[in-house]
Formats: C-alpha cells, sequence, structure tokens
C-alpha cells in the first residue's frame, strides 16, 4: 500500500526534477561544469560569469558538484560522455582525472580546465598566474619588513593552486638572507581555516612573545591571513607593526584592509573574469575555432588599503 | 435465573501467524466480580489471546463484548479506554525515574498553576497506591532500578491498580514475588473481586491458582478446552486437561542409579564470587544446587564453564585434569551448558534452529571446520529436535516463532548434540509449561542414562528433590552442605538455605 | 502484502529505478558501455561496502573506513614516489589498513571500547597519519609510475559494441572479486556463521564457545584491508593520493549496507543485498547526471530513498 504511495512520491520528484533539469531544446549545445570545490567563494564566481556568457549563447549548462570527491569527477566525465554533451569544463586538477579524460578525447568531446591546472588533454586552461600573485605578496612583504626579520607563512600544499603560491613565497623569502621563516604553516580548513588559523597563530604568538621577534604573516590565501589577524588584535599585539598578506581579496580581507590595520595587502583573482574567458574559449571551440595556447592567463590586481574599497 | 451478562465475552477468536494458526475458535466468558484463570501450556495460545485483548495484535475474527456491548478492540489505547488494564511478565519500567514516576508513566502528572508538576501531591498519591497493596517498604521518591525485581512488579501493579477499571488481566504477576508479596497481591485481588471488578489471571503455579481463582479456561493447542468452575475439580484433572494426558508422575525416575566412575571433581575453586569448593560427581548423577538466589551458584557453574578465572583450587574431567579457559574449551572437553536467561544468553532468537543447535558444534558440523554444510546441519538438527521432543514446522524455523517451552528445548538440543560428559543447568525449567518442563527432565535422564553427570541450578525446590540424587546448599559462596535427596523435605531444604537447623519451624 | 512489501520493496523499488532511466534514457542508460561504467564507478564503494557488511553482520560500525582508504592510497603513493616498485607499495598500503583494522578490531574487542567511539577516534587519527605522511600533499603527476595509474584506465576487452571497443575494466574485475571472497566468506563459512550469530546474540555466542574477541578483531581486520584495497583503487583511478581522498566513502558505504539490510529477513546486512545497496547509489548518481540533475537534488533523493526504504521496512512492525 504505502510502498505504491512512496514508489510514486518518488517517481513524482524525479520527473519534477528531470523537467527542471532538461527543459532540453535540440538546438542547443549541451555544456557541463563538473567541479569537487563547488562550496569554495571563488568557484561560484567561475561558474555564475560562466552561466552569464553561456545564457548569451543560449546553452544548457548542467553545473555538477561532487562534494571533494575527485574519483567521482572521473565518473561524471564518463556519464557525460555516454551523454554525448558538447564540451566539458573542469575545475580539477586534471591529472587526477586523466581516465575521464581520455573517454572524452576517445569521444571527440573537448574538455576545458577553469583554474584546473595544464594537461595535453586539455583545449586550454583558464586560470590566474598563481606564481605571480604569489610573488606580488611575497615581495610585497619583503620590501614591508626591509628584507629581514621572522615570517610566518601559512600554506596548503594538498591544493595545487594553492601549492605553487607557497613555492613562489618560500622562493623570495629564501632569496632575502636576513628573512627567517619562523613556521610553514598548513591550518585544517574543514571549517574554512579561520578558525584553526587563528589558534595556530595564537600558539606561535605565545611562543614568541617578544615584541618584534614576528615581522609579518605570509597567507597563500586570505583566511588564514584573517585567522592570523584576530590572533594578533587579541593578543594586543596589533602595534608591533605586523604586516599580513593574503591572496584572492575576498570581501572580509577588503574589509580588513581597508581598515588600515595590520592585514595590508591580499591580491585579487579576477573570478568572473576566469569564467567568462573559459565560456569564451568553450564558444570559440564550438564555432570551430582551435585554440593553441595550453593555458589562457586572466590578469590579477595587488589589493592594498588604496583600492581596497574599488 | 439467567446468568448474568458477562463482563468480557469474547467468542469464536481466531488468529494464524502466516497460515499457521495460533488461536482456533477460542471463548473466553468472564463474569463480573470473579477472578478468572487462563491456563494452558505455552504456546496454547494464552500470549496471543491476551495480546488481542489489549489491542496489540488484531485478530483474523473475534465477537468481543463487554458488558454485551460489542466492541472492537483496535489499539492499546481503545483497551485502556473499555477498562481493561495489563499487567505483562516482562514489564515496561524506567529505572532511572523514581517509583512515584514509574506510577504515574502515561497519565498526567499532578501540577500546580497548570503547569508545575506538583511533586508533593505525586509522592503522596504514588504512596496511596503502594499502600492499597499493603506496600510500607517502597519509598515513592526512591529511583525504581534501587529497587529488587519483586519491589518494581510490585510497583507496576499498584500503578495497574490506581484507577478503577472493569478488567485486570495479569501474566504471571507472582513470577518475581516471594510469598509474602503474593499474598498481599492476592489480598488486594479479592478485594477488586469483592468491588465487582474482574480479573483475568494467567500463571503456571497451578496451586497459587487453584487457592485463587474461582474459574478457569483451559487453551490447548489453540482452542479452549474447558471452561469450569475451579472449587470442582482436581490438580491433577487441570494438568491432565492442559497436557491432554494423565500425569502419572511429575518426575521421570531414574533408570539405573549413579554408578561409581567419577566423571568430574573440583577441588578447593575459588574465583572472586566463591570460596574454596569441592565436591565430585559420578556417572549419571544429578547433583542439584540450592540456595538463595546469589549465593554463589551462578558463579561456581561460570568457574566449571571457563567463563570466570580461577583464583584458587583445580578441577578433574574424567581423568584428566580440567582448566577451561573459555566457554570454547569447556565445549571441546565435553561440558555442556543451558544458561539461566534462554533468551538473553541460550539462543540467537533471529535465526534458523539449526543454527543455533550446531552453534556450539560448528567445529564438528562442517566440513574441516571451515566450510558449511546445511543440508547435513539440518539432517542433524532434526535428529535432536526428535530427541528432545521439539514441536516446530523444520530445523530452519526461526527460533523467535516458537513457544517458550520449545525454544528451552533448542538450548538442551544444542546442550546435548555433543554427547557431553557433565551438563551444567542453570533454571531449566523456568518460565516452561507442565508438559514441557516433562519433556526436559526426561532429557536430563536420557543423559544421565547415558553416563552424563549433572549439576542442576534451581530455585524450584521441588524440582531440585525431584531430580537430583544429592543437593549441594549454598551460602555466602560455599557449599555449606551435601545432602541425599531421596526423602528429603522442601522445609528442610528451605532452612538449609537460610542456614537454620533443619526441623526447626521457619 | 505488508510482508511482501518488508522483504521485497527495496528490490522492487530498485528495479522501477532501472526502468525509469531505461525510459528516460533509451539511447544511453540500458548500454553495455554505460553499465560497464556503472561497475567501475562503484567499484571502491563495492569493495569498502562489502568490508563493511563483514563488521556490521556483528553489530558494529566502521567509521574509519574513509580514512584508511586515503591513508592506503598516501602510503602507497609516497613509497612510490620514493622509487619503490608498485608492488611493494601496495603490499605495504594493504598491510597498513590490515593493521589499521586490526587496532580497530583491538581497541572494540580487547579494551571494549563501543565501535561508535574507537573508531571515530581512529577515523581522526588515520586522517591524521594520512596528513603527516604526506605533508599534507597531494601526491601526483610524475610521483607516480604511468603503470599504477594505468591500472585503473585498463580492463579485459570484450569485443565492440555499436563502433567502441568495451572492456571489462580491471576495478570492476577487482570488486567482483572482492564480493565473491566475502560471499564466501560470510555466506560459506562457520566464520560466517559465527559473526552472525555474535551479530543476534553476543552472549549467547560467547556461551555457546565462539571466541567472540578474536573473531571481532579479525571482522575490524578485513574491514580495513578491504578498506585499503579501496584506497588503493581510488589512488589508481585518480593516478594520484591525497590525505582526504577517500572520506566520502564511509557513509555512503554504511548507506548502501543499511539499504541492503532493508532485503535480508531479520534486517541483518548480507552481501548480495549491499551489493544492491551499492548499485543503486551507483544508478543514481549514473542516470541523474546523465539526466541533468542538480547534483544537490541528487543528495535529497539519495537521502529520502534510504528513509522510504527503511521505513517501508518497518511497516506493520509494531513495537511494544
Amino acid at each position: 500500500m504505502s510502498l505504491n504511495k512512496s514508489a510514486l512520491a518518488l517517481a513524482g520528484v524525479l520527473l519534477a526534477t528531470t523537467a527542471l533539469g532538461t527543459g532540453a531544446a535540440f538546438a542547443q549545445a549541451k555544456v557541463a561544469i563538473v567541479t569537487p570545490y563547488m562550496a569554495q567563494p571563488g568557484t561560484q564566481f567561475y561558474v555564475e560569469a560562466f552561466q552569464g556568457v553561456a545564457d548569451e549563447n543560449d546553452w544548457d549548462v548542467n553545473v555538477i558538484d561532487t562534494a571533494g570527491d575527485v574519483a567521482a569527477v572521473i565518473s561524471r566525465i564518463e556519464d557525460l560522455v555516454v551523454q554525448n554533451v558538447d564540451a566539458i569544463v573542469i575545475n580539477v586538477d586534471p591529472t587526477q582525472v586523466t581516465a575521464g579524460l581520455q573517454a572524452a578525447k576517445d569521444t571527440g568531446i573537448p574538455v576545458f580546465g577553469m583554474d584546473a591546472g595544464a594537461d595535453p588533454l586539455l583545449v586550454t586552461n583558464v586560470t590566474s598566474n598563481g606564481y605571480a600573485m604569489a610573488a606580488e605578496t611575497a615581495t610585497y612583504v619583503a620590501d614591508r619588513i626591509k628584507g629581514e626579520g621572522n615570517v610566518v607563512m601559512f600554506v596548503f600544499d594538498a591544493f595545487p593552486p594553492v601549492q605553487v603560491r607557497g613555492v613562489i613565497a618560500d622562493a623570495v623569502f629564501g632569496n632575502y638572507p636576513d628573512i627567517k621563516v619562523l613556521d610553514r604553516v598548513t591550518p585544517d580548513v574543514s571549517d574554512g581555516g579561520i578558525a584553526d588559523s587563528r589558534a595556530k597563530m595564537e600558539a606561535i604568538l605565545a611562543a614568541n612573545p617578544e615584541p618584534g621577534s614576528i615581522k609579518a604573516v605570509w597567507a597563500a590565501w586570505d583566511q588564514p591571513a584573517l585567522g592570523a589577524l584576530q590572533a594578533i588584535e587579541d593578543a594586543g599585539r596589533s602595534g608591533e607593526g605586523i604586516v599580513i598578506t593574503g591572496i584572492d581579496a575576498n570581501p572580509q580581507a577588503r574589509e580588513a584592509i581597508a581598515a588600515g590595520g595590520n592585514f595590508e595587502a591580499s591580491v585579487a583573482q579576477d573570478f568572473s573574469g576566469i569564467g567568462a574567458a573559459t565560456a569564451d574559449a568553450v564558444a570559440r571551440v564550438l564555432a570551430g575555432e582551435e585554440i593553441l595556447q595550453s593555458v589562457t592567463y586572466v590578469p590579477t590586481k595587488l589589493i592594498t588599503a588604496a583600492n581596497a574599497n574599488e | 435465573m439467567a446468568p448474568p451478562t458477562p463482563l468480557l465475552a469474547a467468542t469464536s477468536v481466531t488468529k494464524a501467524y502466516a497460515g499457521v494458526p495460533a488461536l482456533s475458535g477460542v471463548n473466553l466468558v468472564v463474569a463480573p466480580g470473579e477472578i478468572h484463570a487462563l491456563m494452558g501450556e505455552n504456546g496454547a495460545g494464552k500470549s496471543t489471546l491476551i495480546k488481542i485483548l489489549a489491542g496489540v495484535v488484531a485478530p483474523d475474527t473475534a465477537d468481543i463484548a463487554i458488558d454485551g456491548v460489542p466492541v472492537k478492540i483496535d489499539s492499546t489505547k481503545a483497551a485502556y479506554r473499555l477498562g481493561l488494564r495489563f499487567i505483562h511478565q516482562e514489564f515496561n519500567v524506567v529505572p532511572t525515574l523514581s517509583v512515584a514516576e514509574n506510577i504515574f508513566m502515561g497519565r498526567r502528572y499532578p501540577r500546580r498553576a497548570g503547569f508545575f508538576v506538583d511533586w508533593a501531591a505525586l509522592n503522596r498519591e504514588a504512596q496511596r497506591a503502594l499502600d492499597r497493596l499493603g506496600i510500607d517498604h517502597i519509598d515513592p521518591r526512591q529511583n525504581l532500578g534501587m529497587l529488587g525485581l519483586g519491589d518494581q512488579m510490585l510497583v507496576r501493579i499498584s500503578a495497574a491498580l490506581l484507577d478503577d477499571a472493569k478488567l485486570y488481566v495479569m501474566d504471571e504477576p507472582t513470577a518475581a514475588l516471594s510469598a509474602d508479596e503474593s499474598q498481599r497481591l492476592f489480598r488486594v485481588l479479592r478485594e477488586i473481586r469483592a468491588s465487582g471488578s474482574s480479573v483475568l489471571y494467567v500463571s503456571h503455579r497451578l496451586d497459587e491458582v487453584m487457592a485463587l481463582c474461582d474459574k478457569a479456561t483451559v487453551l490447548r493447542d489453540g482452542r479452549s478446552i474447558d471452561s469450569g468452575v475451579l472449587s470442582t475439580i482436581t490438580h491433577d484433572d487441570l494438568v491432565a486437561l492442559m497436557i491432554g494426558r494423565k500425569v502419572e508422575e511429575a518426575y521421570p525416575k531414574a533408570a539405573a542409579a549413579p554408578r561409581d566412575t567419577t566423571v568430574f571433581s573440583a577441588n578447593g575453586l575459588v574465583t572472586p564470587g566463591i570460596k574454596p569448593i569441592s565436591f565430585s560427581l559420578r556417572e549419571g548423577e544429578v547433583l542439584g544446587v540450592a540456595g538463595l538466589s546469589g549465593s554463589g551458584q551462578g558463579e561456581l557453574i561460570r568457574a566449571i564453564f571457563g567463563d570466570a578465572k580461577l583464583t584458587g583450587g583445580s578441577m578433574r574431567l574424567g581423568t584428566a585434569p580440567y582448566a577451561p579457559s573459555s566457554p570454547a574449551a569447556a565445549w571441546q572437553s565435553g561440558v555442556a551448558y543451558v544458561p539461566r536467561e534462554r533468551r538473553a544468553q541460550g539462543l540467537v532468537m533471529r535465526r534458523p534452529i539449526y543454527e543455533n543447535i550446531t552453534l556450539a558444534h560448528l567445529r564438528r558440523q562442517s566440513r574441516a571446520g571451515t566450510w558449511l554444510t546445511p543440508a547435513r546441519e539440518k539432517r542433524f538438527a532434526a535428529d535432536l529436535g526428535a530427541t528432545v521432543r521439539l514441536k516446530a514446522v523444520g530445523p530452519a524455523q526461526d527460533v523467535i516463532e516458537l513457544s517458550g517451552g520449545n525454544q528451552q528445548k533448542i538450548v538442551f538440543a544444542k546442550a546435548v548434540a555433543g554427547n557431553p560428559r557433565l551438563l551444567l543447568l542453570e533454571e531449566p525449567t523456568r518460565g516452561v509449561d507442565v508438559g514441557a518442563k516433562f519433556d526436559i527432565y526426561s532429557i536430563i535422564r536420557e543423559r544421565t542414562a547415558k553416563g552424563a553427570a549433572v549439576i542442576l541450578v534451581s530455585s524450584d525446590l521441588p524440582e531440585l528433590i525431584g531430580i537430583s540424587d544429592r543437593i549441594a546448599v549454598m551460602r555466602g559462596g560455599e557449599i555449606t552442605t551435601i545432602v541425599e535427596a531421596a526423602g528429603l523435605r522442601e522445609d528442610d531444604l528451605v532452612n538449609l538455605c537460610y542456614g537454620r537447623p533443619t526441623g526447626m519451624v521457619a | 502484502m505488508q510482508h511482501f512489501i518488508r522483504r521485497y520493496g527495496t528490490l522492487i523499488g530498485f528495479v522501477a529505478i532501472l526502468v525509469f532511466f531505461s525510459v528516460m534514457l533509451p539511447g544511453t542508460f540500458p548500454t553495455a558501455r554505460n553499465w560497464l561504467n556503472i561497475t567501475q564507478q562503484t567499484s571502491m564503494l563495492m569493495v569498502v561496502a562489502a568490508g563493511m557488511t563483514v563488521v556490521m553482520v556483528m553489530g558494529d560500525f566502521d567509521l574509519s573506513v574513509g580514512s584508511a582508504a586515503s591513508l592506503a592510497g598516501i602510503v602507497a603513493a609516497m613509497m612510490m614516489s620514493a622509487g619503490q616498485p608498485v608492488w611493494a607499495a601496495v603490499s605495504v598500503a594493504l598491510i597498513a589498513g590490515l593493521l589499521g583494522g586490526a587496532f580497530n578490531g583491538a581497541m572494540v574487542s580487547l579494551v571494549g571500547i563501543l565501535p561508535f567511539i574507537a573508531t571515530l577516534a581512529t577515523m581522526t587519527m588515520f586522517s591524521g597519519l594520512a596528513f603527516v605522511v604526506s605533508g599534507g600533499k597531494t601526491i601526483s603527476g610524475r610521483a607516480i609510475p604511468e603503470e599504477f595509474g594505468n591500472f585503473a584506465r585498463s580492463g579485459i576487452p570484450l569485443g565492440e559494441w555499436g563502433g567502441v571497443a568495451v572492456s571489462l575494466p580491471n576495478l570492476s574485475i577487482i570488486a567482483i572479486a572482492v564480493i565473491v571472497a566475502v560471499w564466501v566468506l560470510l555466506e560459506q563459512t562457520t566464520f560466517g556463521r559465527r559473526l552472525y550469530a555474535i551479530g543476534g546474540n553476543m552472549e549467547a555466542a560467547h556461551l555457546s564457545g565462539i571466541a567472540v574477541k578474536r573473531l571481532r578483531l579479525i571482522a575490524f581486520s578485513l574491514t580495513g584491508l578491504a578498506a585499503a584495497g579501496a584506497g588503493l583503487m581510488y589512488a589508481s583511478r585518480v593516478a594520484s593520493a591525497n590525505p582526504v581522498q577517500g572520506s566520502g566513502l564511509m557513509l555512503n558505504a554504511i548507506a548502501a549496507v543499511f539499504l541492503g539490510t532493508t532485503m535480508s529477513r531479520h534486517g541483518e546486512p548480507r552481501i548480495l543485498a549491499t551489493v544492491v545497496g551499492v548499485i543503486v547509489l551507483g544508478v543514481l548518481d549514473n542516470g541523474l547526471t546523465q539526466m541533468s540533475v542538480d547534483s544537490y537534488i541528487r543528495q535529497v533523493l539519495v537521502g529520502a530513498l534510504i528513509l522510504i526504504a527503511v521505513g517501508a521496512g518497518s511497516i506493520g512492525q509494531k513495537r511494544p
């Protein structure tokens, strides 16, 4: 009895979602975005900008979030290949999803990287220049502390785009004989990164109580920078002139930079620009054009108190 | 004179589970102001009938009338509304709440200002409910879990008596009560009868039923066999009605006296629960173990079964030293065990009969000790089932579907499956009906005839005297005396248990 | 009728889902290629769920399987990037899983900690270890030998299907082998019979001479081994290892086993029922993706499906 009812209800939900989801017309190009990182704010900007361009071109866009599961990205690419979509956009390290990319290539479906990483199986990868961004903030720190003193680094090497930032910062600081990297911290990011970074920073401050014993905090993205800022302010050490920099220039970071405290600089990636540029690349390929550049860079911008409110 | 309208008339009650009839056209008529016994062996259909009256089980067909008005009992609420109250064997209580809270469970607590619980009034009302049973040793503010099982049952009964109802259904209410407590309960039941309400009384204790009840309805194999006034019937007739045959003897006679070969001996056994214990057992001998509950009987059995670490002493089985490190080792040495609680300790209820029987013997009942051979197991189980007089559809039937007596026979089948040299029994006939009891005694006799020795721990004194060759009396973790069972009187055994000289009036 | 629904409701629902997708996606869903994809996509979950079934038969849980899978992947990847041969890396990773599982088993059976708490703790420990061993890095690219990544991308050729070469993927073959092994273990051996007895009544099993402690230890070890195997399969499929990549497996494995329990007589886990549970989850992913259904709606549907299945299984089971 109630099975029939529940089966009906399930079928109803399925049908309703299908109707919402597909609404497919035959002429529309079918484009899918597959990402394990939808929960991250940057990804949402890419996807929104991408969809903006897609709407102009009247594409049918299917956004698939595998919630952190990389193997599921391969599975979903396989499903899309079976479904024979016109183009696939990924937002994950391509070397980890080679099986899926190969399946797409075998069927002749073009795959694009949206801040993914360069790979021969991708038509092109559209991204900010992570090396350049890290160089901007690392040199900003080095210049502000006049090439000497202790620096705390917040890094996250598990995520390749963030990992390259750390590499550059290592190189910049390593090039100054009087700069010492006091600690290279990988915060727990499961709660967003602020809380754990703050805790880690509090511990470092406690271990280095002398004013001037910490000159700067370089963070590979904004959340640890914000956590460090909170820790420094709470410890009553904001007067020591500790310089903090982040990368990405998220709204909270911009606010902190605009306020004129220890958090002095960040670099704004043009997420929307990346999303739009990816969609442009898709449009060009669907129109029959060939793209030669394996990486397409979208410009970034250093954010300081001077332009934080823009 | 026309008979008065019955308080409860349930006629043509039929219920089948998965095609197997549990009740076929049962009739039960209870007059106002009577204590009516519902009798029958386990599996006769008593509990199904009670569950139907309680609105827990829906009958296939039934005409039920209360005070001559046809009613439909389709939920426990409906049963409550109709004035029926149920006191079950397995009672629902919350040990962490107070006695008073348990008494008022499911009822509206007395309130102050319409919102706050009036604890003083609650405790007062609870005390009044207890007073009715003449209970003055239980404080309503105490946590229920602090009380003994008997006291918990008394609390439960007083809760059911809190508001006046038409019919009280009591399923084995005295199982956990002392003689004094039982007497107090009977006094209240008689008061209830005098006030015009009725009691439907289910019990295995025939003496109790004969003394207390006015009428009895006997169920057998899902049919109502007879209904009659108890004063016109003898104890033996009643048993004969229930089991469908004459009772010649409650306890089957041993085929032969114990032989002189020693099967088992304990020498100065010590565990945290028992003081040095020594005794020995001959082939074919049954050693009864008597004592007040908690005198170390369970600890002794666990020590022999390898389930407790010995801190001193030694054992011999046959001619070899015996020092089991675990129950597994005990089974392998030929020691088998029928535990006290068959549901909690003896059986995997939701598995088939054959799996339960072979569970302790899988090493032999498999290929190379590894590969299951279900067909062989089923044949083995079916053969054993026949020897223990098991009534079941087949060896693949789930244990949970069987009556208590048949479940206990499966525990016995598992115990005797490996031809044990020593059989350890704890309360082997607890909650088992008269017919199954006799079958279980016969199984014990069959084993002793084959040379096994038996240790029988029981709180059923007639059983101990009837089955044992000798009886060891335990007090405070040690055996105070071992007496010959033949000719022993119950009173003497009680006195021994209390540590009083025999012959003295209790 | 009620009994019928209790017993076969989930199976009927499963068939209904297959029919539904076949009708909606006639050209792509009921094809051999798609089904081979599904077997490959579900292979890792299949192996973890098979291992989970072993402990759940005893009424226990293992929450650490996801972390154990991640750890095994990391261990193998670190060894391979250090130049060790693939076979050595794989063996050490599997042994690590076995030992991790044995540690769980020891905590549960010897120390006597509740499985939920013990494996919650080891879940965190294994995850932390994976971060420590890898330094928090994703190990990918040239650090992973090509043959390791190629394993997941190859299989046994089955011939041509509609002009496309199809093959039975290696990962699917492993999953099938694990299923068969667990089936034999649970359904055909005294070991399995004893586990079911422990799950039914631990005290009765102990008093019937079953070495409950030892069997729980072994069962948890096997679950750890299976988790490590799945972690290696995952690492091979993504040709990389990062310290969190297996974390999604645990909840899905428990969900699959629970879905399966709705199909057995008394709600006990059965390996073949677990297989159906895994396939239900895999088919929903596969079919809904092809129908362009939002991935968040999919999560809602999967949750609702478990509730419906378990709910239908409890119809008419009144509790006193």
